[in-house]
């Protein structure tokens, strides 16, 4: 073997092993949320901790048992799904006006509203939403996380609708077409993977929203993250269920981001950066 | 065309710019305990100046934002060029790569909170049995924010590192054939090719991550909620509190104008650096 190819190996060998401690540090500790949600109660808290155990479900029956989490769990999916719609309804036409006539301002106005600080829109929309008696409802949490939702679906959109060459729109305007009918007919079905990736980071990332539903919403409609803090109790005593209604908090997001894995940073980064 | 537009601009409008011109008209407002209100003037913002609370505030979020930003890059564009190196990528290592960020933070801070646990931790079990001392890690005033900055930056990193990694891949090959021929040591090349050609990708990755460090609220919230005392209250988690613990909503706002001008002043800074960096 040459020296230049003995190099080559070590150098390879040195990567994989970087690799496999960076993947470890990585998968670790949501490895130990999984693992502890499945203990027994009295060994989630042995010290030292246990990684060998007879797994059970005990803490899943026990969450469900002594929470409300499934009606949590109903909310944030009405949250969610009710924002992500309304995200999509009115995104996707404003992507499309904007790609098509370069006016950018309601694009970037969305993309400022991204940037501040959550609280500074919770101020004032709970002064607003208290005088009309909407704190507490769907529509008020639905409305507050269609602000994180429609800068995605519109910034998401944007390079597809922009990578669509003129002359197909052009064709369709001298056969008469207007313009809803070409958006609908011709430009949404070109973009359709594009959409699919924008629903999905829009649903992911509401889902996740913590500060709004913290305010707006009530006992009724609180959603599973807001909630989280009901999970959390007093010392170390739910450690099992608190890891078990993590591990269910985190699994939507983390499936459907599987899905648009190879989209996704391009995506996140709302067109600053083609990944 | 216009009409196309028009449900996005009525509700970004309602939802999003009139509330803020509301939240300016609040910053002038004072409220009394019994929910009466009136014009204060600049008094909210003569008492931000006096506030010692304010100044904490803004120190604590610098500290975290710069720690954080800073093991998120170089920790990013380490594992980066340790990614790039690896060629391909199969979508199950992607997606492992990616679920840190891709969870909640509220989940996150949930399960390191059972993790950093003083004295039934995983973390402090890790530490004896490798011979150093255990930590309070979040219940202590001195390490709270280096622990809040690691957990942000475990979750972070890996989305910094996917970043540079796309800058990684759209350099032109013939430079690294040029240093190669001209004999240059992998160090050499790293330092005089590859970092002033990833400097935007870089800068990029770091406005994108200033915004969120600069208003962070969700870990520190569900962990420490400001605590322990104050040592992790950063600006927006004391903005607030004086407004939905103490409902000074007049000075909430003030508070909240004056952290939404910094994070578009470091927004701008940055843009500018980004400027500077092209090539």
């Amino acid at each position: 073997m040459t020296d230049a190819a003995h190099n080559e190996r070590w150098i390879r060998w040195l990567n994989t092993v970087q690799l496999v401690i960076a993947g470890a540090v990585i998968m670790a500790p949501t490895v130990w949320m999984v693992l502890s949600s499945f203990k027994p109660s009295f060994e989630v808290t042995a010290y030292p901790p246990t990684v060998i155990f007879a797994p059970t479900l005990e803490n899943y029956v026990e969450l469900t048992r002594t929470t409300p989490f499934l009606s949590y769990a109903l909310n944030s999916l009405i949250v969610t799904v009710g924002s992500t719609a309304l995200g999509l309804l009115f995104g996707i036409p404003a992507a499309f006006a904007v790609s098509w006539t370069r006016i950018t301002w309601p694009a970037i106005l969305t993309l400022a509203a991204r940037m501040a600080p959550g609280t500074l829109f919770l101020l004032p929309w709970y002064v607003m939403f208290r005088q009309v008696g909407m704190i507490g409802s769907y529509t008020a949490l639905i409305l507050s996380h269609a602000v994180i939702t429609l800068p995605i679906v519109i910034w998401v959109l944007l390079p597809s609708f922009d990578a669509i060459p003129r002359s197909v729109f052009e064709a369709a305007q001298v056969d008469g077409c207007s313009v809803t009918r070409i958006l609908w007919r011709i430009a949404m079905p070109l973009v359709a993977s594009g959409i699919a990736v924008s629903a999905i980071l829009a649903f992911v990332f509401s889902w996740n929203y913590f500060l709004f539903a913290l305010v707006l919403s009530n006992g009724d409609t609180k959603t599973l993250i807001a909630a989280a803090f009901n999970f959390i109790g007093e010392g170390s005593t739910q450690w099992g269920a608190l890891m078990a209604a993590a591990t269910l908090i985190a699994l939507p997001p983390l499936l459907l981001a599987a899905l648009v894995q190879r989209w996704l940073v391009s995506g996140l980064t709302l067109g600053a950066v083609k990944g | 065309m216009a009409a196309l537009s028009a449900p996005a601009v009525l509700f970004t409008v309602g939802m999003i710019a009139f509330p803020v011109v509301y939240t300016v008209w609040l910053g002038f407002q004072t409220f009394s305990s019994t929910g009466k209100q009136s014009f204060a003037g600049l008094a909210n913002y003569t008492k931000l100046i006096s506030d010692t609370e304010f100044w904490h505030g803004l120190w604590v979020t610098i500290a975290l934002f710069v720690l954080s930003l800073a093991l998120q890059l170089v920790f990013g564009v380490w594992l980066a060029l340790v990614l790039f190196h690896a060629r391909r990528l199969s979508g199950i290592v992607r997606s492992l790569f990616i679920s840190p960020f891709m969870m909640p933070p509220v989940v996150a801070g949930m399960m390191w909170l059972v993790i950093l646990d003083p004295s039934l931790g995983a973390a402090n079990y890790v530490l004896q049995s490798v011979g150093l001392p255990p930590s309070d890690w979040l219940a202590s005033p001195t390490w709270v924010i280096p622990t809040v900055a690691l957990i942000d930056s475990w979750q972070w990193t890996p989305y910094v590192a996917l970043i540079v990694l796309g800058g990684l891949q759209s350099l032109p090959p013939s430079v690294y054939e040029a240093a190669q021929i001209d004999g240059a040591s992998p160090l050499k090349t790293f330092q005089r090719i590859t970092l002033p050609l990833l400097l935007p990708t870089i800068v990029t990755a770091a406005i994108l991550r200033s915004v969120d460090l600069l208003r962070f609220f969700d870990i520190i919230y569900i962990t420490t909620q400001g605590g322990p005392g104050n040592a992790s209250n950063t600006l927006n988690i004391y903005g607030f509190r004086v407004g939905f613990e103490f409902f000074n909503i007049g000075y909430a706002s003030a508070l909240m104008l004056t952290l939404t001008a910094i994070v578009f002043g470091a927004v701008l800074a940055f843009n500018r650096l980004r400027g500077a960096v092209a090539w």
